[in-house]
């Protein structure tokens, strides 16, 4: 690890309020700049104890305190290179690598998530039996959601109207097996709004998971495989609706070791710079839109949602408070730290709940349910939706 | 002797409250000054104060000495921990426990962050008035410790003008509520300041301010620091007392955009932040002035709303990590003079800088002559960092020679203990003894810190004739 | 004495709260001072230092007074850095003619004195007292930035600075702030200084007693600002009359916006005549409160029969007997009054009073510490020993 990132860090401490973990508990250990300092301990010649590789575990990767920082630590770039050297270095026990070896061969494989889908939709008594075998099988059973009927989106959809551009469309692994449905939106908005959606049938995982989770080749084979899909496709540009995707693939150039031949957008920001020229109807709703951190804070996008909100008419936008701090949904965080989860997973809902709004909204589906989980534990509800299913109801004139 | 202590601290504590795994404990090795380190013999982590007090109680049993830590952000190593004691940490003590808008006051623990107070009330039209650059992070226990002051305090005053009462563990494990509104010694006046040496705040009832009516910021940039010296001059001798007047030379600002994206104006020599409030009325009346004295100026932005004025503000909060930056490493150092002496000043750390190699950042509270210049250097050449000791080091010398201050607000912790005596006679210093002996006869609380030598609280020589009538007669009890 | 400080023999006039020192000193400067307490030391004699002798009776009675240290000899401005809003003066200054000098140069000390003349600096200091005005500008310990003390052993000590922002060391300045002299002598101070308002508004009316809260708290939260707020009801059982300042180059229009919150009232540009003056404290009693405590320190101190004047903004009333009031009669009216007070989280002392038998200040908390800090500063008690709470 290059020391230099480290000596960034001025030790200011800017960061520990916005850091989830911190908020949590407090501790020096579990903030960002005390995690730099056990970088720096390790690079020193501190071997990575468990109570280290705890601690870095522990981390989000919410990026907040990449936005928080004065001094421009790369935080981002620190962590996922102690991932790296944590799982190269540090042994894990039995049961803790049992779990990680059945999501890192589950989640970044569209397929093999599609097979195991109903065993996870038996939510109930299924994930009671497996919160005894071990607290994160029984959350990432918690987590499934009701799938509604897939729907299976053609290689091209043409632009409605005059066509403005053509994009390509990533369809990612947990919003296409388990959120069609955003998918379907994602595209319907950009035809509308005069873009041929380049939609590749054999695209895959984009890596994103196995980035955020030090695996490093497998998030290099996969990211190849993504650039090689899409430049084949012919594209310039490709629309990612799924925070977390997204901020993965903007650093795609650092992990593969080229440029890849086209741009990737987040469909907010993509559909901002493009400008609206599809009617807006009316949706007399109260929203209040969750910034998902992979969006706010590792990509800067927290404007542009918010204006497109703001752009339908009777649609009211509330803020959040707290809204930096992240919901502890983090990919694969509420899988393998169920505890530190829920209660951000609490502590968000209970934010959520002062806004009193009817429909929250966010630009990452693991975000909503992880909300919207806590909030039917506190027994409160709220509708769910992601920023493209609310413009595509208030584009096509429908109910949401 | 920590070994048994650690025990006694297990049964007292929850078993996540009480860190011993050294790879943790390095992490507390430093506040925000990351000069100085020591890792913590223990670190603890209470919830509340009574089992503050019983940390405290049991060091001192032990005769093991106690530094309290809040969220670590101080600058002058006042929460350096010591090898041979405990690190009582406030971080987990974070509850607003009551909000009075009625008596326009608010209790809190001390973990409790700055802003967040302000951000409590801030909807009903009040807000907590001391706000160091820090505020998001730096904790209420902290800002009692240093006495904290911050932009604004030029108009306001500091953490202890807004402080009406707190609950402190004294350095002997009791529990004591010093109140404002209590008669007798105003020993809440005493312990705001004392940087940890006279015992750890464990509550804090802090006086909230309305919100005015009207505040305009205005930023106006220079071709020089000269010019804004005499702007700053101008507005206070035309009796207009701003809420705060800030300056930040070339160098600072290069920094603040770089780390920000501040958009000062170009080719700036020297921004100056002026920020007025109260009524609407005085409000205009003072900006009206303020144009005219500021006509000096290349450029004169006025903050439009709550926006542009965050704008504005943030390059100047962001200053000090800025200049992360653009300089390998740094000193921020914090030292005050005479509002009048600025521009002699000023020109001196220049000649000092010049003389030694050394680029100087200045960013200050101009209108308090509060100065925090930010001396630069390449800790990877060789001589570099000494350089720039010497320099910061001549830049107190500085102030103590012109009537001020070898500190405003970042406090004397274990950095500057060693200019005390440049400050204060023997005697001085004799005499601030007296009220730390009195609080604290061990010498457990925050040992090393403010004072150069460590002084033993000896037996007082004292004349004592038999009972005073006082205690004869009941009124008073013998001591 | 050996110091070469004159001294003459004490008279029946310079009694401290009736008891008679032998000897007064009149230093002239720091050292002389230092040189009259080591002496003192030497000798084990108890000292009482005094400067305009307004408030000498004030306390309790020393348990012995040997010397009387009167401070007017040190009555010079040392430094007045109009610049730098900062003003310099040895203790024995008045503090109009410090606000004399002051306003020369279009500045002044915002801390009002409840006499017309005589109060010193190092008076004022002494006994804390606070004006109308605290409510904007905070009492003296606010405003004072430097102190230069004697201690009892004659040692010379300074804190603070004469820079308003400083942290540096222990602020000594605090805690001799209100102590009464038993902890040695304020011999020097320096205060941060404000500019003198382009002008100043009085908004008074008569109230009911009963509005008299909600109209406190309205203008305590309004953004017109108001810099003070006094209520004065020389008859117990009548109305209440309220002035409220207001200080600025907009002050007219301010005072409009504040007399709508009054409801009604005049607007004058000179204080009522009774503005933040004490007008006999023979007796005198200090109420201080939490805002919400207002009605009930009212009613509470229209149950003494007492008349009442102070601050309803910053919470700080004061109680004066005009009349002869029995030792019994005003024990039982305080510790009445007491009970009510305390009740509304506020604080009940009795500042003046010529008998034994009265409680002056009720609970204080910190006590034990106060004890503590008087151990260690005066430990041969010979620094007005036993003026102060709990007989320090």
């Amino acid at each position: 690890m290059d020391p230099k990132l480290i000596n960034d860090c001025v030790h200011c401490g800017f960061c520990l309020p916005t850091c989830p973990t911190y908020v949590l508990w407090g501790e020096e250990m579990d903030s960002p700049r005390g995690r730099i300092h056990l970088m720096s301990q390790h690079v020193e010649g501190t071997p990575i104890t468990p109570e280290m590789a705890g601690h870095f575990d522990a981390c989000l990767g919410c990026m907040a305190c990449v936005t928080a920082c004065p001094s421009g630590v790369k935080y981002d770039r620190l962590i996922e290179l102690t991932r790296v050297e944590v799982e190269r270095e540090h042994v894990r026990d039995p049961q803790e690598r049992a779990v990680r070896g059945i999501v890192f061969s589950l989640f970044p494989y569209p397929r093999r998530l599609r097979l195991l889908r109903p065993t996870l939709g038996l939510t109930g008594r299924m994930a009671r039996f497996l919160t005894r075998v071990h607290p994160s099988l029984g959350a990432m059973a918690g987590l499934a959601p009701r799938v509604e009927r897939r729907q299976r989106l053609p290689r091209v959809v043409r632009a409605r109207g005059e066509r403005r551009a053509v994009v390509g469309m990533l369809t990612g692994c947990v919003q296409r097996e388990f959120f069609p449905q955003v998918n379907a939106a994602t595209a319907r908005v950009l035809a509308l709004e005069g873009c041929d959606v380049v939609v590749p049938p054999d695209q895959g995982c984009c890596g994103a998971l196995s980035v955020h989770s030090g695996c490093d080749d497998q998030a290099r084979r996969l990211a190849r495989r993504t650039v090689r899909t899409f430049e084949q496709a012919g594209v310039d540009t490709v629309v990612v609706n799924a925070a977390g995707c997204g901020s993965s693939m903007k650093e795609y150039a650092e992990l593969i070791g080229r440029e890849p031949g086209f741009e990737v957008r987040d469909l907010s920001e993509f559909l901002t710079e493009l400008g609206p020229v599809a009617k807006r109807h009316p949706l007399p709703l109260t929203v209040a839109y969750h910034d998902a951190c992979h969006l706010a804070h590792a990509q800067g996008v927290r404007a542009q949602p918010r204006e497109l909100l703001s752009g339908i008419p009777d649609l009211e936008v509330r803020e959040i408070p707290e809204s930096a701090i992240c919901c502890g949904s983090a990919g694969t965080y509420n899988i393998f730290q169920p505890q530190a989860a829920r209660d951000l997973g609490d502590r968000k809902a209970a934010a959520v709940r002062t806004t009193g709004a009817e429909l929250l909204v966010s630009a990452n589906p693991g975000c909503t349910m992880q909300i919207a989980a806590a909030m039917r534990r506190a027994g409160a509800h709220i509708r769910v939706a992601h920023t493209a299913e609310v413009l595509d109801a208030s584009l096509r004139g429908v109910t949401l | 002797m920590l070994d048994t202590l650690v025990a006694a601290l297990r049964s007292l504590l929850p078993h996540d409250s009480v860190i011993t795994d050294p790879v943790r404990l390095r992490t507390y090795e430093c506040d925000g000054l990351t000069y100085h380190r020591a890792t913590p013999g223990v670190v603890v982590l209470p919830g509340t104060a009574e089992q503050v007090a019983r940390v405290v109680r049991l060091c001192n049993d032990f005769g093991v000495p106690f530094v309290a830590r809040g969220s670590g952000t101080g600058l002058s190593g006042g929460a350096l921990p010591r090898e041979d004691g405990v690190l009582i940490v406030t971080s987990k003590m974070r509850a607003i426990l009551e909000i009075d808008l009625a008596n326009r006051r608010a209790v809190v623990e001390p973990g409790v962050t700055n802003l967040a107070i302000t951000e409590a009330v801030r909807d009903r039209g009040y807000y907590y008035a001391p706000d160091p650059s820090s505020q998001q992070v730096c904790s209420i226990g902290g800002n009692v410790a240093e006495n904290s002051g911050g932009a604004h305090c030029l108009k306001y005053g500091f953490t202890v003008n807004h402080v009406e009462a707190c609950e402190i563990v004294t350095p002997d494990g009791d529990l004591v509520t010093l109140d404002r509104m209590d008669p007798g010694y105003d020993l809440l006046g005493a312990f705001v300041g004392s940087e940890g040496t006279l015992g750890i705040a464990t509550k804090v009832t802090v006086r909230l301010s309305r919100a005015p009516e009207a505040v305009t910021t205005v930023l106006a940039a220079f071709e020089s620091i000269e010019q804004g010296g005499q702007a700053v001059s101008a507005i206070v001798s035309a009796g207009i007392v701003p809420a705060a007047i800030e300056m930040m030379d070339a160098l600072s600002i290069e920094a603040a955009e770089a780390a920000v994206a501040c958009r000062y104006p170009e080719g700036a020599g020297a921004v100056l932040i002026v920020e007025l409030d109260g009524p609407e009325a005085e409000v205009e009346r003072q900006f009206a002035q303020l144009e005219e004295i500021c006509s000096g100026a290349f450029e004169l932005r006025v903050a439009a709303g709550p926006a542009e004025r965050a704008a504005i503000w943030k390059g100047r909060k962001s200053a000090f990590a800025a200049v992360g930056r653009i300089s390998p490493a740094y000193i921020v150092q914090d030292g005050v003079v005479p509002r009048t002496s600025l521009p002699s000043v000023l020109a001196a750390i220049d000649r000092l800088s010049a003389e030694h190699g050394i680029r100087v950042a200045n960013v200050f509270h101009a209108g308090d002559g509060n100065l925090h210049p930010l001396v630069l250097f390449d800790d990877a050449e060789p001589g570099a960092g000494e350089r720039a000791e010497v320099v910061s080091g001549a830049i107190l010398d500085l102030c103590i020679e012109h009537g001020g201050s070898i500190t405003g607000e970042h406090g004397v912790g274990v950095d500057k203990s060693r200019y005390m005596p440049r400050m204060f006679s023997e005697a001085d210093l004799d005499t601030m003894q007296l009220v730390r002996c009195a609080f604290d006869p061990q010498g457990l609380s925050n040992p090393g810190k403010v004072f150069p030598t460590p002084r033993l609280c000896g037996e007082v020589p004292g004349v004592r004739k038999g009972v005073h009538p006082l205690v004869e007669s009941g009124r008073a009890e013998q001591f | 004495m050996t110091t070469g400080v004159t001294i003459r023999e004490a008279g029946a006039d310079d009694a401290v709260d009736g008891v008679r020192p032998r000897w007064v000193a009149l230093p002239e400067t720091v050292e002389e001072i230092a040189a009259v307490l080591r002496d003192c030391a030497e000798r084990d004699l108890a000292v009482v230092p005094v400067g305009g002798g307004t408030k000498l009776h004030w306390g309790t009675p020393p348990e012995r007074c040997d010397v009387l240290l009167d401070m007017c000899c040190l009555n010079e401005i040392l430094e007045h850095a109009a610049g730098d809003l900062v003003v310099r003066t040895q203790a024995g200054v008045t503090m109009d003619a410090l606000a004399a000098a002051l306003a020369e140069k279009g500045q002044e000390l915002a801390l009002d004195v409840p006499f017309t003349e005589g109060t010193t600096v190092g008076g004022t200091l002494a006994t804390a007292t606070a004006g109308p005005r605290a409510f904007r500008y905070g009492t003296a310990r606010d405003l004072l930035i430097g102190i230069t003390v004697v201690l009892p052993d004659g040692t010379i000590a300074r804190s603070g600075g004469k820079v308003v922002k400083n942290v540096a060391g222990y602020d000594l300045g605090k805690l001799f702030t209100g102590s009464y002299g038993t902890l040695g002598v304020i011999s020097e101070a320096t205060f941060r200084l404000h500019p003198l308002p382009a002008a100043r508004r009085w908004i008074t009316a008569e109230l009911d007693p009963a509005e008299v809260p909600s109209i406190a708290a309205a203008l305590a939260a309004s953004q017109a600002e108001p810099s003070a707020g006094e209520v004065d009801r020389p008859d117990p059982r009548g109305p209440v009359t309220l002035s409220v300042l207001v200080e600025g180059a907009a002050a007219e229009a301010r005072a409009e916006t504040l007399r709508a919150l009054v409801g009604e009232g005049d607007v004058a540009d000179a204080p009522p005549s009774w503005w933040g003056l004490i007008s006999g404290d023979e007796v005198l009693v200090e109420v201080r409160f939490p805002a919400t405590g207002t009605a009930a320190v009212l009613d509470a101190a229209a149950g003494t029969g007492l008349p009442l004047r102070g601050s309803v903004l910053s919470g700080r009333v004061l109680l004066e007997s005009w009349g002869a009031i029995g030792e019994r009669e005003l024990a039982e009216a305080v510790s009445g009054l007491r009970a009510q007070v305390e009740a509304v989280g506020g604080r009940v002392s009795v500042l003046a009073a010529p008998y034994a038998g009265v409680d002056r200040w009720g609970q204080v908390s910190g006590l034990p510490l106060m004890r503590r800090v008087k151990e260690r500063f005066d430990p041969g008690r010979r620094m007005s020993p036993g003026r102060f709470v709990g007989g320090i």
